[in-house]
């Protein structure tokens, strides 16, 4: 058993009730490393890729990496993966909190499920014993008090929960880790529940072995260092990812009204992270062996939008909810996002779906008749809140937009496609690319659709890290310029998805020095990979996810901005300002050595050590 | 157009100045208060025998002191910026971002970082008004 790692992993049956550990050899896993990476690579060589995702056969694997559990910052990661409901490609969502620790001290890996159990149940896993148990009373009930009832039965378990719009296969359910964090991309919820499958919830206390465990405490006192050390680090505790908000207006970085307004400061200031800091904030939280404590505690005492003291929004959030739909009350947000917590969906896509219906509602396409009597106007708050629980519950008006944005503008026809902003049918993250022409590419080129998480652009773009230890880069990238931008996100990618194998948190990937991971990340594995190996990893993960989503269909037809992206902006930072496609893909495609139909190259497949998806894809 | 010598006296009157004539900054600092001090790091090779202590005070879309001062001066300023030369000349010369620059660590600020953002756009202000003077760079002359 390779260093770093639990040993091995369970697989769960649920249709026959079987619960069988297995392992993976370790050439596997040095070329693949964990996380996601190693998800796609069990995901290509033993399971169907044609079956439907919410078929039986088509597999959810929760997997971790071999710095989770070792108690190094940013470490607590774990990616939940499987073909996507929403995009009919490969989906993946990492997650931070409690999850993936306590899964390795538990005695596992990763978890691969397969099959749909006849009634709800529950996987309980504890000190390496799996068992299924019956959930039949907790389907229905909300993520948070699923959460309750299970910490109420074990009180050290930790646990992934769907809500109701799991259940219900909406199409963007997210899954909820002890409440406060989200694996919420790609519908990978809606998986869970037509799986049957409430929740998993594990406790253990193994210990996990080090290669060198003197020298990882001495690397762990150096990144602790770094991270006091860390103006990025110190923005993050004081005001969360939603420190973006002030920044980004002034930079292009962030949507307005359905990504058709190019700045408007009155709704970034009062959306702000300091404005979340001096209003609602009660607390900061952090993930499991984070001194940074990015996670936002928030309360409203009173008025409409009054909560209870919980998980407060992110800056995603505070776009979607907030920037995007035209709403200026910052206790909205937060009462949007205790709803999609609750529910069990991705405030992502669940947002991007009601801009969506909004802008249709402007001009007339949808009207009250069709939206079973809602008010869509722009920032009404009451209606977006009265219709959240439709979506979850897939009632009226609200199960169009629980098959996600894309496919309900399909439903609806004309041009209300043009107003879904998504790559491959993922809605666009908070960051616009007319900003930012690099992650236009990014979007273009991620492997799960439009992502600003797979990959380091968004640090290294707008300027938060800087690692030219690592490639050639500039201090300072003009946003809006196409020129050098293929070379920085094809790195940006290499690096950046490294951190999904390792299962460490971008931000503190961008917090730290690469040197202080990559020794940590071989003290704990003895692997002993220098930069260029390391890189090499996350280029064979890019690879292995594409040749993935080749034989799923996708092609370089795929590789497009949508045409909201491609209309310049008449002001802010990103106005007149649109990426040039042609140039990025065509300088990217060299890069990577795609050929004319979007395919690697087999030599470039040869190179990387894929020979089985070269067979797949070249037989 | 006339030009100084980078971190003097007169390159700071020439910036107060800049930044007292200008309409935009007194509208968008209307709500910023308080002293920010930078601390030039010594780079001999450079021409900077030894650390510099700049202080420059700010009161509401107006513009108080602007000194180059003593170590114990810059320290009690309400924002305390720091860090070495080539890293202030590429900033001065809008070769990089401030914001940038802090996030990367090439500079240090001590001080209410939440303040910064929440008034970023003075922060910008300031340092493209501060980009307009014609510098001699203590390297470069």
């Amino acid at each position: 058993m390779a260093n770093g790692y639990a040993g091995r992993f369970l697989h769960v049956d649920l249709t026959n009730g079987r619960c069988s550990p297995f392992t993976v050899e370790d050439d596997r896993l040095r070329k693949f490393i964990g996380g996601s990476s190693l998800g796609a690579k069990l995901f290509l060589d033993d399971y169907p890729l044609d079956a439907d995702p919410l078929a039986p056969e088509s597999p959810l694997m929760v997997m971790t990496g071999p710095m989770v559990g070792s108690g190094f910052p940013g470490t607590s990661r774990f990616a939940v993966c499987a073909k996507s409901p929403l995009t009919g490609i490969w989906g993946e969502s990492a997650c931070g909190g409690t999850f993936g620790p306590e899964l390795k001290k538990a005695g596992y890996d990763g978890i691969v499920i397969t099959g749909r159990a006849e009634k709800p149940v529950i996987l309980s896993i504890v000190e390496g014993e799996a068992k299924l148990t019956d959930a039949s009373g907790l389907w229905g009930k909300d993520v948070y008090e699923t959460t309750d009832l299970l910490k109420e039965a074990d009180k050290g378990a930790k646990t992934l929960v769907i809500g109701p719009a799991g259940e219900n296969l909406v199409r963007f359910a997210a899954i909820g880790n002890d409440k406060g964090h989200f694996v919420g991309r790609t519908g990978l919820g809606a998986v869970m529940g037509a799986k049957r499958l409430k929740a998993i919830s594990v406790r253990g206390e193994g210990k996990l072995a080090k290669a060198d465990e003197a020298r990882f405490r001495e690397l762990h006192r150096e990144a602790i260092q770094q991270i006091k050390d860390s103006a990025l680090a110190a923005s993050l505790h004081a005001m969360g990812s939603d420190a973006n908000m002030d920044i980004g207006m002034i930079n292009g970085d962030v949507p307005v009204k359905n990504w058709s307004v190019g700045e408007d400061f009155d709704l970034s200031s009062a959306l702000s992270g300091p404005t979340l800091s001096e209003t609602y904030l009660t607390r900061a939280h952090a993930c499991a062996h984070c001194p940074v404590a990015c996670k936002r505690v928030v309360r409203v005492p009173d008025g409409p939008f009054q909560t209870e003291e919980g998980p407060g929004p992110e800056y995603e959030t505070c776009g979607t909810f907030g920037t995007m739909i035209m709403n200026r009350d910052l206790a909205g947000v937060i009462k949007a996002n205790e709803l999609c917590n609750r529910l069990g969906m991705d405030t992502i896509s669940c947002g991007a779906a009601i801009a969506w219906a909004m802008e249709l509602f402007e001009k007339g396409t949808l009207t009250v008749k069709e939206t079973d009597g809602l008010d869509l106007s722009w920032g009404n708050m009451e209606s977006v809140l009265a219709l959240l629980p439709r979506i979850a519950r897939r009632e009226g008006f609200g199960d169009l937009l629980a098959q996600g944005s894309l496919a309900a503008a399909r439903k609806i026809g004309g041009d209300t496609v043009d107003a879904v902003v998504h790559v491959k049918g993922l809605d666009l993250p908070m960051h616009d690319p007319r900003g930012f022409h690099g992650m236009g590419l990014a979007y273009m080129m991620s492997n799960r659709g439009a992502c600003h998480l797979q990959h380091a652009v968004l640090a290294t773009e707008q300027g938060m890290a800087s690692w030219p230890q690592l490639f050639p880069m500039k201090d300072d990238y003009k946003g809006t310029t196409s020129e050098g931008k293929a070379e920085l996100v094809f790195h940006s990618e290499n690096y950046g998805i490294l951190g999904n194998s390792l299962s460490i948190c971008h931000y503190l990937t961008d917090c730290l020095k690469p040197e202080t991971i990559r020794d940590a990340f071989n003290a704990i594995t003895g692997f002993g990979l220098d930069f260029d190996g390391l890189m090499a990893c996350g280029a064979r993960d890019w690879t292995l996810k594409r040749g993935i989503n080749n034989l799923l269909g996708v092609t370089e037809k795929d590789d497009v901005l949508p045409k909201r992206i491609m209309t310049p902006l008449k002001e802010g930072a990103g106005a007149g300002s649109v990426p040039d496609v042609e140039k990025l893909k065509r300088e990217y495609y060299a890069l990577r050595g795609l050929d004319e139909r979007g395919f690697p190259r087999e030599e470039k497949l040869r190179e990387l050590g894929l020979d089985e998806l070269r067979e797949r894809l070249y037989r | 157009m006339v030009k100084y010598n980078a971190m003097t006296q007169e390159w700071l009157d020439a910036w107060k100045q800049k930044i007292s004539e200008s309409k935009e900054y007194r509208e968008i600092a209307k709500n910023w208060e308080g002293s920010v001090s930078m601390i030039v790091n010594p780079d001999p090779e450079k021409g900077i025998p030894e650390p510099i202590y700049v202080f420059t005070d700010y009161w509401h879309g107006d513009v108080r002191d602007f000194l180059i001062c003593d170590k114990a001066k810059a320290e009690s300023a309400k924002f305390v910026m720091s860090g070495d030369f080539a890293r202030w000349k590429q900033v001065a010369k809008k070769e990089v971002d401030s914001t940038k620059a802090l996030m990367q660590g090439k500079l240090k600020l001590k001080g209410d970082l939440t303040y910064v953002v929440r008034n970023i756009k003075t922060v910008n202000k300031v340092i493209d008004l501060l980009c307009e003077i014609e510098t001699i760079w203590p390297d470069e002359a």
